[in-house]
């Protein structure tokens, strides 16, 4: 081999070596800005500011399988949509906590609860809340039962809950619980247990 | 450093096209491998179960997983280890065998003594596949049964399993051609006019004489072949056929098939109906078939649809299966005859589930679930809200399981009383679960988590075999208050 053609070679060698040193290092900033996306995304609060009411959260505990029923007072809007949004988004906020007894995954929110006639809220989620949602039967039944009694606790008016993701009506959660279909408030209550 | 002439330059070029194609080779090849098209497939026969197990393309030829293989046979306990790949298994009532290969080599060890593969093992995502070729060799030797394989249908019996049946033509009008067996046979059966086919998937039917021939008006011959992983006979005849089970599914009856009725004419006045032959007299009605008690076990998910991740490299898919497989076995040893929607890892849809449920009548559908949140067993029956039940003569896709809630009800507590009385954590409780909603007969859905925090738990031996017991113990408590199904 002759001289040139090595240096060459070596040449290339190392252009191949800062490249893939170059894309390993590309690949871990994508992967950390991926991360601080998703923690910024995270469930907003609702606003903090104006008189507090008290509020009923339906807990889930995955660990229990059961729904623990649990009141604190929470600053919330006076319109009726915003004001139900603002209760799950609280809602949400716990379970994003790093400690929550049922977690669901970085940026699930939701985008808007509306009503229809026939005491029916449609609650339409953010696509993060189904996509990195757990999968499982029990850990996908209690968002939706934690949801939906939810709702009726602090609004008893609402019988039926209709959960969409992005706007849209999609099969299942996360492959388990039907998504297709409209929720009773009396009919989904996986063991409820009041907090001791 | 003096400009590299264009010799060299060129010679650089070719080096890194050269590198670029060899990684777009590989890249080709890893997408291949991963295919496995569908009905590749090989059918297994064996005493304890029949199913089947899809086939991958490697180094140009056919692949089978030994895992997907051995897992139905058996207790087996696979550990991919770097290049190596170590699976112990245990064969009911036999002792424990070990098998080793090594990723591209064709030397591997069975009971520690050297084998030989037909082409190199593959070890590909924690999985070890070895060639079609010479699988047989290989199962005799782990086994220590003799096997017999036939390559070109893809079809491998295990011991002594081969279904015989005979033919018997009894000549008369209409002429009736006997298919006799010697256990009870369910084959898909498709008409055309001059024939009518037998598919044999699950049955390990044999035919002792490939083609028959009769001088019959009615039933001209008979001829049965073996291709892609089925028995296929044909029954061939100068019009058209039909066919009725009897001696409880062990013989099938083929006989001309009943003209259409003749168009319904006004103010015609009835055919005066002739006088019944002495040389022919009547065939008596088939007595109805006995009532069964047939549970079907759904393990949820499988081929692209993995389902929950329980670990990085075990998904739910491969822990529902294996806990079916058990299921099946206990409940075999308690007399309940099970079979598995999915028996292979393969993807059916929610619809198709439901529809197969439906089709097969169970007394029971237990669909199995596993999840890596949560704590131990738990059992779910449909919800379903009382108010949207339909009175009307059609049911509703989305109620049919609405008839069934309280049986399914009844032996979910049956199974959670078992499972108390082995002392695993479980809870009942009313899901949302497709396609529970869809199944005309009583439906259960059980999902395992594991016992405590070590989630590896769930896919153990002992843990598995608690379950199964429990789950199978439950149901057998509760066959007698159950409405048996007629076939």
């Amino acid at each position: 081999m002759t001289r040139p053609l090595l240096i060459m070679f070596l040449v290339l060698l190392l252009i191949a070596a800062g490249l893939g040193y170059y894309a390993y290092h590309l690949n871990k900033r994508v992967a950390l800005e991926e991360q601080q996306m998703a923690q910024r995304s995270q469930v907003v609060v609702a606003p903090a500011s104006g008189p507090t009411t008290l509020v009923t959260f339906y807990v889930a505990s995955d660990a229990e399988g059961t729904l623990r029923r649990t009141q604190e007072n929470v600053a919330l809007p006076q319109e009726r949509s915003e004001r139900a949004r603002a209760v799950l988004r609280t809602l949400f906020g716990r379970y994003s906590q790093g400690s929550s007894s049922h977690p669901i995954g970085a940026g699930s929110d939701v985008r808007d609860v509306f009503f229809m006639p026939g005491n029916t809220a449609i609650v339409d989620t953010s696509a993060a809340f189904a996509d990195s949602h757990p999968s499982g039967v029990l850990v996908e039944e209690l968002t939706i039962a934690s949801i939906v009694n939810t709702l009726n606790a602090n609004d008893p008016t609402i019988a039926r809950v209709k959960i969409l993701v992005n706007g849209k009506e999609r099969d299942t959660l996360a492959g388990h619980a039907d998504l297709r279909r409209f929720y009773s408030a009396g009919s989904i209550a996986p063991g409820a247990k009041e907090t001791p | 450093m003096s400009v590299p002439s264009p010799r060299t330059l060129v010679i650089a070029a070719c080096i890194l096209i050269a590198t670029g194609r060899g990684a777009i080779q590989w890249l080709f090849h890893s997408a291949v491998f991963a295919q496995s098209p569908e009905g590749n497939q090989l059918s297994v026969y064996s005493a304890q179960s029949s199913f089947s197990v899809p086939l991958i393309s490697a180094n140009g030829q056919p692949y089978v997983g030994l895992l997907e293989l051995l897992e139905p046979l058996g207790t087996v306990e696979a550990r991919p280890d770097g290049k190596k790949y170590k699976l112990r298994f245990t064969a009911a009532g036999a002792r424990e065998v070990e098998l080793q290969f090594h990723d591209g080599k064709d030397k591997g060890k069975v009971k520690n003594d050297n084998f030989k593969l037909a082409a190199n093992f593959v070890l590909q995502n924690g999985r070890g596949y070895v060639p079609l070729a010479g699988v047989s060799e290989l199962l005799t030797r782990a086994l220590s049964t003799q096997t017999r394989f036939n390559p070109a249908a893809r079809r491998l019996f295990i011991g002594d399993v081969g279904q015989h049946f005979t033919l018997e033509l009894r000549p008369g009008s209409p002429s009736k051609l006997f298919i006799s067996f010697n256990s009870p046979v369910n084959p898909t059966i498709a008409t055309e006019p001059g024939h009518i086919r037998f598919t044999f998937r699950r049955e390990p039917v044999l035919a002792v004489v490939d083609h028959a021939s009769y001088t019959d008006p009615l039933i001209t011959g008979a001829s049965f072949s073996e291709h892609d992983g089925i028995g296929e006979l044909d029954i061939t005849g100068n019009a058209a056929l039909m066919a009725n089970f009897a001696d409880g599914g062990k013989t099938i009856i083929v006989t001309a098939a009943p003209a259409p009725p003749p168009p319904v004419v006004a103010q015609q006045a009835p055919a005066p109906v002739p006088p019944t032959s002495a040389e022919h007299p009547p065939t008596p009605t088939p007595a109805p078939a006995e009532p069964r008690f047939f549970v079907l076990i759904d393990p949820a998910h499988g081929g692209n649809e993995v389902g929950a991740a329980i670990s990085p490299t075990l998904p739910e898919k491969d822990v529902v299966l294996a806990l079916a497989r058990r299921v099946q076995r206990e409940l075999a040893n308690r007399g309940i005859n099970a079979g598995l929607l999915r028996n292979s890892d393969i993807a059916i849809s929610l619809d198709q589930r439901a529809v197969s449920a439906n089709a097969a009548r169970p007394a029971l559908y237990i669909a199995l679930h596993a999840a890596n949140t949560g704590r131990g067993v738990h059992v779910f029956t449909s919800l379903m809200d009382p108010e949207n039940y339909s009175s009307h003569d059609f049911l509703p896709w989305d109620q049919a399981q609405a008839a069934f809630l309280e049986p399914s009800a009844a032996i979910a507590g049956s199974v959670s009383a078992e499972l108390e009385a082995r002392k695993l954590p479980n809870s009942t409780m009313a899901a949302a679960l497709r396609p529970m909603n869809n199944i005309a007969a009583p439906a259960i859905a059980i999902e395992i988590a594991a016992p405590g925090d070590d989630l590896s738990q769930i896919a153990s031996n002992a843990y598995q075999e608690q379950v199964a017991q429990s789950i199978a113990a439950g149901i057998a408590a509760v066959r007698g208050k159950m409405t048996e199904v007629r076939p």
